[in-house]
């Protein structure tokens, strides 16, 4: 019985409207406007995937928050595991955007690396 | 300083030999309003007990009764539906007033109990003011157009006339001594045609009467060149020098800072829940937080004032709730007009307020209203489509207005007796309360009148049991904290070299800075509210209304108290802005 | 040291270091301009520091990056080009100053500065529309909060501004602040939006509420908010085709929070106070292709002309906008051939609204179509002249939709002597546009 998902596109912000039909294993998509947005319809039929942008708790920096995301995108069903995973991890401040402040999460091989600098806090 | 002096009443009160019989007025009212409605003398005040079908007929009937002769109306008329309602005290309960013995208590941290504060505070006395809220003028005193009425509106003989032209007289000076903005813009009532232009004569000899402090007839030409956007269809108008505007929470704010600042102790989250009455006196005021003893003891409780006259067996009138709504237009509309402006229609003149108009503020904007709604709700504050619909007739008197120029709109609750006038007298049973209560439109412009008198009462009550002598070090000056934004360039730099945080905006729209807002929250009052400050500094109040500000407020809160940011509050108890830190593991 | 004022004197001043003004002041700088660089907060990036999710830069650096990133980059950009930069620091006026300057006074905790400057690049952002603004009924409880500021709070203050919330308005921000908020355990009820089609773009529709099974509630508003102290409710209720509620259709929701992404607004009080005119559709100062205001040396650029939905965009514009104020600046005052350019029926807008024929650059025009296109559209940009229409450039977009601006690139040689030059939609099912 093949199955039918209606995706918008997100690949670019042209967002082509793409219809997938999955039917066992065979994939077929079509809509798209590019190769980019094939594989993204094919990877939306098989196991969804997204980046995950978000922050973790600082000490000693200039704000209580530091902006980070993933080195690579994550299963999209795993995204409020990782989070849940996040709620522990802290880092110290100084942090330069690109430094990894949590390693593998969830075991998914992925890291997740600071989008931000934080300098340490000044006392007035 | 003047002798404190009887004020003669304008009008007679307590039971009067001219009252319509009992069975009579019984008949009238349930003629009108129906059989479900019972009636008692309740010690010279017509009691309303039983039932009716509307809110509006309570309303009604308690008017009617009004005009029976008697004292007061105390109107109990139940409507389906509804349930009475009660004064909820703060969650607080500690004990923080307990063993506490004042000479004077005052209930009510409006501009009537701020204002009564501050004047028997030029004599030798401990006060204590309470208020049920986070801070002063959170209810009516800070729900209102902030016009400083000229006093022509009220009616003849009333005291509300009485005491709106002398009030009016006050606040100059007033003003100045608080380092409150008050403006004489005078007020322009606008004649829509001939037959209203016409009543001039009319309008004059009730202005003579009342003793208002000048007016003048404007011809249509003269109005056309005082405010050339005046709309095309006046007649000419009545003009009125002597009305002004002042921001009421901020005069309110001065005021108890005054107050406190010669000594007069202020308790916030506080709320009467009863007096101990020894020998018809109250011997001790029960709060939620602490019972203490007052020698005399003030009612100033506004919205609540007949429930708070009721705790101490002195129910001889009720309030009833005239809610009004007012848009406030953004600070750049103030250059299109001079003066505070209005154009009433005729049948207005039968209502029973001034049917509103646009107030000229100090800072600029402009506030379109009030409207006059009878509706429950002692506090509610929930405003209504209909409201912007009407007050939208406003902004055709100023053709530069338009709808897009609001950028917020607010509800406020009068406190109304069914005569429709104050109560500004010494209780009658209980010996050593004063009521100032039924404070409606004009009460901010009569507030320091009103509190000249309660204080003459008061003394005369403490008189009895102990030497009143004026206090030697009474100041009358409040120094206001500097607002850099009306500061010459030169002087903001000397403030900020001495205190760099003056340098630091945080409210971009109103260009407010941390020093201010800090300021705010080292005042003489104890306050930490985000509305607080607001109220004080004006941080959160332009276009963006907050939007960039509030964090920053939320932060210089956090630090100047020494509490956490999840404990900041917008309005006091139970207004908390967040709902505590991120990644504390809250997920489910 | 002296108390009194201090004077500072420069060629360009450009006002907010958001990525509009960074690319400002780093083009007016390698243009060898004097920049100064004003910002009201502590760092730069403007709103960008608190947008911590992806999807910028895919223009300008072919690279999905995040907000701070694309910041920390234009941030990097802009200290290598030397250009100065006054942090804390607010204009609270700008007056001209003869007839080639402009005396900014300027406020900071290290007191109060005097600036001259011969150009002023207004990179000045947006603000965000409030409830009252959109005639949201009730009391004033705490727990409404615009999208942004709920951002601010989330992502730099690590609040969470509640446990329960609605949206209203299905603007990106909105969006965005939906799966943020769900992603730190805050529940979203829902997403309610006026409009017939969300206001947002399509991926963050599909990102931000499908992914996470978010439901999106269309021709729907929230008309009163429930709660004295702190929102308990709010009333949600379906709209007729004009936006007003339809009585019997209200609906009681519980929550403790409402968040607004009800529409940004230009920022501009500075740049009407130096008699800056200001476009009604876009509610920005109309502009040229320089992002030359009709105020001689007053330039602006980013979401203080109109709301872009791309930062690429508005890194654009900012660039633009500082070569030309610096070329003003150094070269002194020129003359200016300006051209009115109109948006035909079927377009909410059309930026610049005027081209300088006398000018060299070329630079696009920026467009939104007032209704989404779904079969596409042809569109181009004719020269009239009396009545004549000559075309001058034209592309056909395979789909317009009012959330997402379009450009059309400018030929290189404009003919001169138009009376104007108008933008015209041709749509390729051959519909009518319902301007």
């Amino acid at each position: 019985m093949p199955e039918t998902l209606n995706l918008t596109c997100i690949v670019c912000p042209r967002g082509c409207r793409l219809t997938v039909v999955k039917d066992g294993d065979a994939v077929s998509v079509s809509g798209h406007a590019c190769p980019r947005g094939e594989a993204y319809g094919r990877q939306e039929a098989v196991c969804p995937l997204r980046s995950l942008t978000t922050t973790v708790r600082a000490d000693g920096g200039a704000r209580p928050r530091l902006a980070v995301r993933s080195s690579a995108d994550l299963p999209l069903s795993r995204l409020l595991d990782a989070m849940a995973a996040l709620d522990g991890v802290v880092v110290r401040a100084p942090v330069r955007a690109g430094d990894v402040v949590a390693r593998d999460i969830l075991g998914l091989g992925v890291d997740m690396l600071a989008t931000d600098n934080l300098e340490e806090a000044r006392h007035e | 300083m003047a002798k404190p002096r009887h004020v003669d009443k304008t009008r007679g009160s307590g039971a009067e030999t001219g009252a319509l019989p009992l069975a009579k007025a019984l008949d009238k009212l349930r003629k009108a309003y129906g059989t479900g409605i019972e009636l008692r003398d309740d010690r010279g005040s017509l009691a309303l007990e039983g039932a009716v079908a509307t809110w509006r007929d309570k309303i009604d009937a308690g008017w009617a009764a009004a005009r029976f002769g008697y004292r007061g109306v105390v109107n109990d008329l139940a409507v389906p539906g509804l349930e009475p309602e009660r004064l909820e005290p703060p969650g607080i309960k500690d004990c923080s007033l307990d063993g506490l013995a004042v000479d004077v208590a005052v209930i009510g941290g409006g501009v009537i109990g701020a204002s009564v504060a501050r004047e028997l505070a030029r004599w030798n006395l401990s006060i204590i003011l309470i208020e049920k809220e986070y801070d002063v003028a959170v209810h009516t005193s800070g729900r209102n157009d902030g016009m400083i009425h000229d006093g022509f509106a009220a009616k003849p003989g009333t005291k509300k006339a009485w005491y709106n032209v002398r009030g009016n007289r006050l606040w100059g000076s007033w003003a100045r001594e608080l380092g409150v903005d008050f403006k004489r813009q005078g007020s322009l009532v606008l004649f829509r045609g001939r037959t209203s232009a016409a009543a001039y004569p009319l309008m004059a000899s009730r202005a003579k009467e009342n003793g208002v402090d000048g007016w003048e007839y404007w011809s249509r030409s003269r109005v056309r060149a005082e405010e050339p956007n005046a709309s095309p269809g006046q007649h000419g108008g009545f003009f009125l020098p002597s009305a002004g505007s002042l921001s009421p929470y901020k005069a309110t704010v001065a005021i108890a800072e005054n107050a406190a600042a010669n000594g007069v102790r202020v308790s916030f989250d506080t709320c009467v829940l009863g007096f101990d009455l020894e020998s018809e006196s109250i011997a001790a005021v029960r709060t939620n937080r602490g019972t203490f003893r007052a020698r005399a003891v003030v009612n100033a409780a506004g919205n609540w004032a007949d429930a708070v006259a009721g705790m101490a067996g002195d129910r001889f009138f009720s309030l009833h709730q005239r809610r009004g709504s007012d848009l406030i237009l953004d600070v750049t509309t103030g250059v299109t007009q001079k003066h505070i402006m209005s154009m009433p229609s005729l049948f207005q003149a039968r209502e029973k307020t001034k049917g509103g108009g646009l107030v000229l503020t100090p800072e600029g904007n402009i506030l379109v209203g009030p409207t006059a709604r009878e509706l429950p709700g002692r506090e509610d504050y929930a405003t209504a489509p209909e409201e912007i619909r009407e007050l939208e007739r406003h902004l055709k008197v100023n053709v530069r207005l338009s709808l897009s120029h609001v950028i917020t709109y607010f509800a406020g609750v009068r406190p109304c007796t069914y005569e429709e006038d104050f109560i500004v007298e010494p209780s009658q049973r209980v010996r050593n309360l004063v009521h100032a209560a039924g404070i409606q439109s004009p009460g901010l412009a009569s507030a320091p009148a009103i509190a000249e008198d309660v204080s003459a009462m008061v003394v005369r009550v403490l008189e009895r049991s102990m030497a009143v002598r004026p206090r030697a070090d009474w100041k009358p000056h409040r120094l206001a904290p500097p607002e850099l934004r009306r500061l010459p360039l030169e002087e903001r730099a000397r403030l900020i070299a001495a205190n760099p945080r003056y340098g630091r905006i945080v409210c971009r729209c109103e260009e407010i800075s941390e020093g201010e807002v800090r300021n705010a929250l080292r005042s003489t009052l104890p306050v930490s509210s985000l509305d607080a400050v607001k109220r004080r500094t004006r941080a959160g109040m332009g276009r963006c209304h907050g939007g960039f500000c509030t964090p920053r407020v939320m932060e210089i809160v956090a630090s100047e108290t020494g509490t956490g940011l999840c404990d900041v509050l917008k309005k006091g108890e139970g207004s908390w802005m967040c709902a505590g830190p991120s990644k504390s593991g809250g997920r489910s | 040291m002296s108390v009194g004022l201090q004077s500072m004197e420069t060629d360009v001043v450009v006002l907010g270091a958001g990525p509009a003004g960074l690319a400002a002041a780093v083009s007016a700088r390698s243009a060898g301009a004097r920049v100064l660089l004003v910002e009201r907060e502590d760092r730069v990036g403007g709103i960008l520091k608190q947008c911590v999710h992806d999807g910028f830069g895919l223009e300008k650096f072919r690279e999905r990056l995040t907000g701070p990133e694309y910041a920390l980059r234009e941030a990097d950009a802009f200290r290598a080009s030397g250009a100065s930069l006054l942090t804390e620091a607010y204009v609270t006026s700008a007056t001209r100053s003869g007839d080639s300057s402009f005396l900014l006074d300027c406020v900071s905790p290290r007191g109060v500065a005097q600036v001259r400057a011969r150009a002023l690049v207004m990179a000045t952002g947006c603000r965000e529309r409030t409830d009252r603004q959109v005639f949201i009924h009730g009391d004033r409880p705490a727990g409404i909060f615009t999208a942004g500021l709920a951002q601010y709070m989330v992502n730099v203050q690590g609040l969470l501004p509640g446990r329960r919330a609605v949206i209203l308005g299905s603007g990106d921000i909105g969006l965005i602040m939906a799966r943020r908020l769900t992603l730190e355990g805050v529940k979203v009820e829902g997403v309610y939006e006026i409009k017939s089609e969300p206001s947002g773009l399509a991926r963050n529709v599909r990102q931000c509420l499908e992914d996470f099974g978010i439901p999106l509630y269309l021709s729907t508003t929230v008309t009163s908010v429930r709660g004295r102290r702190r929102v308990e409710g709010v009333t949600v209720a379906a709209v007729d085709g004009r936006s007003r509620p339809i009585p019997g259709t209200e609906r009681e929701l519980a929550c403790d929070t409402l968040i607004l992404s009800v529409g940004l607004i230009p920022e501009n009080e500075l740049a009407v106070s130096l008699g800056v005119p200001l476009d009604g559709a876009t509610r920005g100062p109309r502009v040229d292709q320089n992002m030359h205001t009709l105020a001689d040396g007053v330039f602006a650029c980013g979401n203080a002309v109109h709301v872009n939905d791309l930062a690429d965009y508005v890194s654009e514009s900012g660039r633009v906008a500082g070569g030309a104020a610096a070329a003003w600046a150094l070269g002194g005052p020129q003359a200016r051939d300006l051209t009115p350019l109109r948006a035909g029926p079927g377009f909410l807008y059309a930026v610049p609204q005027f081209v300088d024929v006398l000018s060299g650059e070329r630079g696009s025009v920026f467009f939104r179509s007032n209704a989404t296109v779904a079969a596409g559209a042809r569109v181009s940009l004719g020269a009239m002249k009396d009545d004549d229409r000559r075309e001058l450039a034209a592309k056909t977009y395979p789909v317009l939709r009012p959330p997402e601006l379009e450009r059309l690139v400018l030929p290189p040689e404009l003919p001169s002597g138009a009376d104007s030059y108008i933008l015209d939609m041709e749509r390729m099912d051959g519909g009518g546009n319902d301007a």
